[in-house]
């Protein structure tokens, strides 16, 4: 007698199982190497970004600006820490693939770089520009990383500051005609409507209600741009390296002192000043002796730096 | 008969199967190992970038630039009273650029290589900084090399032409 309806045999069966187990496997595999493949770009591309940035150390004391132009989407994360002697710059990037962002890259580490943005920048066009921290010597150069996509209006900015804005000719940034709603108001004056205030002659920007404290232009930038805990981890980058950098110079005075070539600063005890740094807020202290060791290597018959 | 048919099935069934795992796994293998070799030459393109990019910048970066020492601002200038005190304390600098070794060679002398140290610069000719290996592939570009010379108490800069090389470990 024959049954109705579907008769699997017990190989057939089988087989099906097998098969769908082999698919979902396949499967499986297949998502996991393409979304490695991801992953591999965005650290490929991590890393070329940091590279690429060399270039963009400045042989004398003007400041340059670059675009870099990403293929596709891209979140540009800078992250900072302080373990080591110079800390490290880390870079992370994330690209966009069928509109949905991709696995975050491996973290690329740099221990001379300072990087500073918010915490991550967004678009397929970035500008880039750098200005030297001398402090009194040259330290490092800032990098100041901005998505193409976000656009500054300076309102009211000093002199000097207009100038260097003007000349820079980046894009992105606007002095005092702000043509879009939607921009990042930066006002050097008491005007309302801001979303960053900098008080110039008092040393520091005003954002999301937090103070950050400045000294010279290059750190005035590196507020503007960044974000408050990259800013402070990367000053603190930044001090150190002048630290290491103090250290060198001191002995380099004893070798030259050996020649008879005198030089009588306080470049040791600036050394030990920079090392209890602990705070943007002490950058004030720190400038005034900077000034002053300035001052005796340029009298100097024989320059340190 | 019928049960030894079901179990000659099941047996081709199985053999089937041993085939088709060992053929996704080769195919696995394949694919891993093209995967590894384009990462490991992505991995050395970079750090060939990397080391000809820093080259041409490194001398002016401020462990090794001139700055104003030497009578206003030189470019492509490396300090040798600087860098030969920065070679005692090269340790702390260990990662700082990401490149295995940086050395810096004048271009004129003889041909035979004094290593420098604090002891007899500046009569050598080779300035070897980090020296983690001499294995490597290298960049290198040319730089002037100065320094303070007391000759019969006058102090004058001195300058050579000289060579930076930087060398990159290819990624293994």
């Amino acid at each position: 007698m024959k049954k109705s309806g579907l008769e699997f045999s017990f190989t057939w069966l089988f087989a099906v199982i097998i098969g769908a187990v082999i698919i979902v496997l396949a499967l499986y595999a297949a998502t996991k190497i393409a979304g490695s493949g991801g992953a591999e770009t965005s650290t490929a591309a991590a890393k070329e970004i940091g590279i690429l940035l060399n270039p963009l150390e400045t042989s004398f004391q003007q400041d340059t600006t670059t675009t870099l132009v990403l293929p596709t989407d891209t979140r540009i994360y800078n992250k900072c820490d302080n373990f080591g002697n110079f800390g490290h710059q880390i870079i992370q990037t994330s690209q966009k693939s069928f509109n949905k962002w991709g696995e975050l890259s491996t973290e690329i580490e740099f221990e001379n770089k300072y990087l500073f943005s918010d915490d991550f920048e967004e678009g397929e066009v970035f500008h880039i520009f750098s200005k030297a921290f001398d402090f009194p010597f040259k330290v490092a150069d800032a990098i100041y990383v901005t998505s193409s996509d976000k656009r500054y209006c300076f309102i009211n900015p000093p002199g000097d500051v207009e100038e260097e804005l003007t000349v820079l000719n980046q894009s992105n940034l606007f002095v005092n005609e702000c043509p879009e709603q939607n921009m990042v108001r930066v006002c050097f004056d008491s005007s309302d409507n801001c979303d960053v205030k900098v008080r110039y002659t008092s040393g520091y920007v005003e954002k999301n209600s937090t103070r950050m404290y400045f000294e010279t232009d290059t750190l005035m930038y590196a507020a503007i741009f960044s974000d408050n805990k990259i800013y402070e981890c990367q000053v603190k980058r930044l001090i150190s390296r002048a630290e290491e950098l103090a250290s060198l110079y001191g002995k380099k005075a004893s070798i030259l002192s050996e020649k008879q070539c005198s030089f009588n600063t306080d470049i040791r005890n600036f050394e030990i000043l920079l090392g209890n740094y602990a705070d943007p807020q002490d950058l004030g202290i720190l400038l005034v002796k900077s000034n002053q060791i300035k001052q005796e290597n340029e009298d100097s018959p024989c320059r340190l730096w | 008969m019928v049960n030894q048919k079901g179990q000659f099935k099941i047996q081709q069934m199985a053999f089937m199967l041993i085939a088709v795992i060992v053929f996704f796994a080769l195919v696995g293998i394949f694919v891993l190992a093209f995967r590894l070799s384009s990462i490991k030459e992505t991995a050395n393109l970079l750090e060939e970038q990397n080391a000809m990019l820093l080259v041409s910048k490194l001398s002016n970066s401020p462990e090794f630039s001139c700055e104003n020492s030497f009578g206003g601002t030189r470019v492509n200038c490396v300090d040798f009273d600087k860098v030969i005190v920065l070679k005692q304390d090269i340790s702390r600098y260990r990662n700082f650029w990401g490149v295995s070794n940086i050395e810096i060679r004048k271009a004129v002398g003889s041909g035979e290589e004094v290593l420098c140290s604090l002891s007899n610069y500046p009569n050598c000719n080779t300035l070897r900084l980090l020296e983690n290996s001499s294995q490597g592939y290298d960049y290198s570009n040319f730089i002037a090399l100065c320094w303070k010379e007391n000759n019969e108490g006058n102090i004058g800069n001195k300058c050579e032409v000289a060579k930076l090389i930087i060398r990159y470990k290819e990624k293994i």
